[in-house]
């Protein structure tokens, strides 16, 4: 441990932000674990321990199950597309074409507004009657007062996972392009004089050089979809009824809102559980699909 | 030599470490300053927490006029206000107040009603004790007591609320409706009148879920309290119960509107602002809303009509209606106060009826005064106040006795009725009680 360079002094300079991390992250969350088992309602400091009733609970009155389905729906549609059409577009950004640098800064743009903005603009794009799409199919002789998109049980958890998709394509298309780019060029050339055409390219070179593109994309937008909140609060408030009650907004209402903050401790418990298990798994099986060039 | 400047530098760095440290840490906690004002006495900061919505047009009273003639008259005490729209309050309240956050001021509903109620508040200990101020017995008692836990006041209502129909006399005119409905049948009459113009009997925010409760108390008042007073209280002690009969009829006749289409469609992509201004340009002809929204539903829209309040008639023909009023939500004052002499001394300007401060409050209250002797202010409310004061009949809003959740409940699921799923009233009756049954304790 003696070193040149690093002495064992400077060690010390870890504590502040060691502390600060310990008090405001760790701790907070093994008192997650410790008010999972009681009935802690968030401001009455004398609780008492109600063993698993919290777990049993959320599992009996159906929340649990209504939030993780829409939560998985919510991941599901939203890695697969947000990956798809980054992916096409990282393609079609990557082409030599005029003015590159204009559509490549106007496919960021989104990602750089904060959600609340992105949400409350969203609102009105899709209100009926008079917001955008509406004003649109209206032009082409369609009602568009029918159209509420946010109000429709069917409809409400696909309008707001579009508008998260919308929003992240931004971040996937760089990493892609930034992973096109490593590509080397002549591996490509070597495909060409061999007799492979643009799709071979594709799919034989391109594709596998991006496979750790790809790993970090499919992570960052499961991760992402697995914590999703923002638009279930900003946009319908979780409705209309539980329909875009996603599993951390369901956290949010039990605990803010019905004043249950054991039980929502317990669900919180549930979901840390549910993501470490479904992200380590994605990792793990794409970790073992990477080549380098 | 060397060692010893080693040891200076590890005893160096700890220090350092250890003071950043207790830095960073007490720069969580807050510093309060006080100075002292010319006449000797101490500089003061109050800071006040509420909810709603500004003012749309001119002053408003808490953000505006409240912090301007507080300092006038007492020129060592500075009031800071901050109004948070009703959701982003009811979640952080309770927080601020559990941290010790809490400002010295703050929103307050009556009995158990909303998050931020006076039992579940004064039960914690956060809630300083009012009783002794000198106004208090210019409150009427109702307004006192629902502000109170164990005898003791806790709490300063607006005033009182009452839950109704606006509706635009203009469109009534035109469909040829001339008698306000006063039962049920001549209500749905009325609407179906208006639906056959081509008009839109109803408009609702239901996206704002709370919406819900406005016309289901209004209905439950008939249905419910007007037969048995003490429904809630016989559902504390589980002799009645939410699912009985007569919860149910309130919950399937306000269905009855959904399903007849008299609300308008899409109401579940509607926010509370878009509702009612849909209603200020005359797109409506109706809209259940309480008396806490007169400012905005009497803003100028795209249309000019005459607006009218009436109860929503729940009732039977040959039966006299019933009407949901309330005590309406009001101040508290935090119990771990540093400056409970300046507070007080605030309240007891605000409240004296002689005072400029309360001239000008009454003025701008949107609520009816709950302080004895200050005649109404709105016209609007006219008929349906005479009517309150002179039949009696009238229930408060029902989640005022229920644990916050259960009228979650009942908007979550009435919510599915509305977006046309096969939710039947027996079935939000149900949930409502399950949640009731699951929070009520211990």
């Amino acid at each position: 441990m003696n070193s040149a360079v690093l002495k064992k002094t400077m060690y010390w300079f870890v504590v502040p932000a060691l502390l600060m991390y310990l008090v405001f992250w760790i701790y907070p969350i093994l008192k997650l674990f410790q008010y999972s088992f009681s009935d802690y309602n968030g401001f009455i400091q004398d609780f008492n321990y109600i063993g698993f009733d919290n777990f049993s609970q959320i599992f009996k009155d159906g929340v649990a199950a209504t939030a993780l389905s829409n939560t998985l729906i919510y991941t599901l549609v939203f890695v697969v597309f947000s990956n798809l059409i980054a992916l096409g577009l990282a393609f079609l950004l990557n082409m030599k074409i005029r003015a590159t640098g204009l559509y490549r800064t106007a496919a960021y743009v989104p990602t750089l507004f904060s959600a609340i903005v992105v949400g409350f603009i969203w609102s009105y794009v899709y209100m009926p009657d008079s917001g955008l799409i509406a004003t649109i199919l209206s032009w082409f002789g369609y009602d568009g007062a029918n159209l509420n998109l946010l109000g429709n049980y069917d409809s409400a958890l696909y309008a707001i996972t579009s508008v998260d998709i919308w929003k992240h394509i931004g971040t996937s298309t760089v990493i892609f392009l930034a992973g096109l780019q490593t590509v080397p060029v002549d591996l490509e050339e070597a495909g060409k004089i061999d007799g492979a055409n643009a799709w071979k390219i594709t799919r034989f070179i391109r594709l596998p050089l991006l496979a750790t593109s790809i790993t970090i994309n499919l992570t960052l937008s499961l991760i992402n979809g697995l914590k999703a909140f923002d638009y279930s609060f900003i946009m319908t408030n979780g409705g209309p009824g539980r329909a875009t009650s996603t599993l951390l907004f369901e956290i949010f209402r039990m605990a803010f809102r019905e004043q249950q903050y054991g039980k929502a401790s317990a669900l919180a418990v549930v979901s840390f559980a549910l993501i470490i298990v479904l992200t380590s798994y994605f990792v793990l099986k794409m970790n073992k699909r990477e080549v380098s060039a | 030599m060397v060692k010893t400047k080693k040891k200076m530098t590890k005893v160096i760095a700890g220090v350092t470490v250890l003071a950043t440290s207790v830095a960073l840490l007490s720069g969580c906690g807050s510093s309060d300053n006080k100075e002292s004002g010319k006449d000797g006495s101490k500089n003061v900061t109050l800071t006040m927490v509420v909810s709603g919505n500004k003012a749309a047009d001119g002053q408003d009273f808490e953000l505006d006029v409240l912090p301007k003639m507080i300092n006038e008259k007492f020129p060592n005490i500075k009031l800071e206000v901050q109004k948070l729209p009703d959701d982003q309050y009811n979640t952080s309240i309770k927080t601020k107040l559990a941290a010790g956050e809490a400002p010295d001021f703050f929103r307050v509903w009556p009995r158990m009603g909303s998050a931020a109620s006076i039992i579940d508040l004064s039960k914690a200990g956060y809630l300083a004790d009012l009783t002794d101020l000198p106004f208090m017995s210019n409150i009427t008692d109702g307004a006192r007591t629902d502000m109170s836990n164990d005898g003791k006041v806790y709490g300063i209502a607006k005033g009182i609320d009452m839950l109704g129909t606006y509706y635009n006399k203009d469109l009534f005119a035109q469909v040829g409706v001339t008698e306000i409905p006063k039962d049920w049948e001549s209500f749905l009459a009325a609407s179906q009148k208006l639906k056959d113009a081509g008009i839109t009997p109803i408009v609702m925010g239901d996206k704002d879920p709370w919406w819900i409760q406005f016309g289901a108390y209004q209905l439950a008042a008939n249905t419910v309290y007007s037969a048995d007073k003490d429904f809630d209280l016989k559902l504390q002690t589980g002799e009645t119960k939410l699912t009985d009969p007569s919860w149910v009829k309130a919950i399937s006749m306000y269905k009855e509107l959904y399903e007849k289409g008299y609300i308008a469609k899409n109401s579940l992509g509607l926010g509370g602002p878009q509702a009612t201004q849909m209603f200020i340009d005359g797109k409506a002809a109706m809209i259940f809303d309480g008396t806490w929204d007169y400012p905005t539903l009497t803003a100028k829209g795209a249309a000019e009509f005459e607006r009218g309040f009436f109860p929503l008639p729940g009732n039977e023909k040959g039966q006299p209606v019933w009407q949901a009023v309330s005590t309406a939500a009001g101040w508290a004052v935090n119990a771990k106060t540093d400056h409970l002499e300046e507070v007080k001394q605030v309240l007891n300007y605000w409240f004296d009826s002689n005072s400029d401060l309360f001239k000008e409050w009454v003025k701008l209250n949107p609520s009816i005064s709950a302080f004895n002797g200050v005649p109404l202010n709105n016209d609007l409310y006219k008929e349906s106040y005479e009517l309150y004061q002179s039949s009696g009949n009238s229930s408060y809003f029902a989640n005022q006795m229920w644990p916050n959740g259960v009228a979650d409940n009942l908007q979550v699921k009435f919510g599915e009725i509305i977006g046309g799923r096969n939710t039947t009233a027996e079935d939000v009756a149900k949930a409502m009680q399950s949640k009731f049954d699951e929070l009520w304790k211990k």
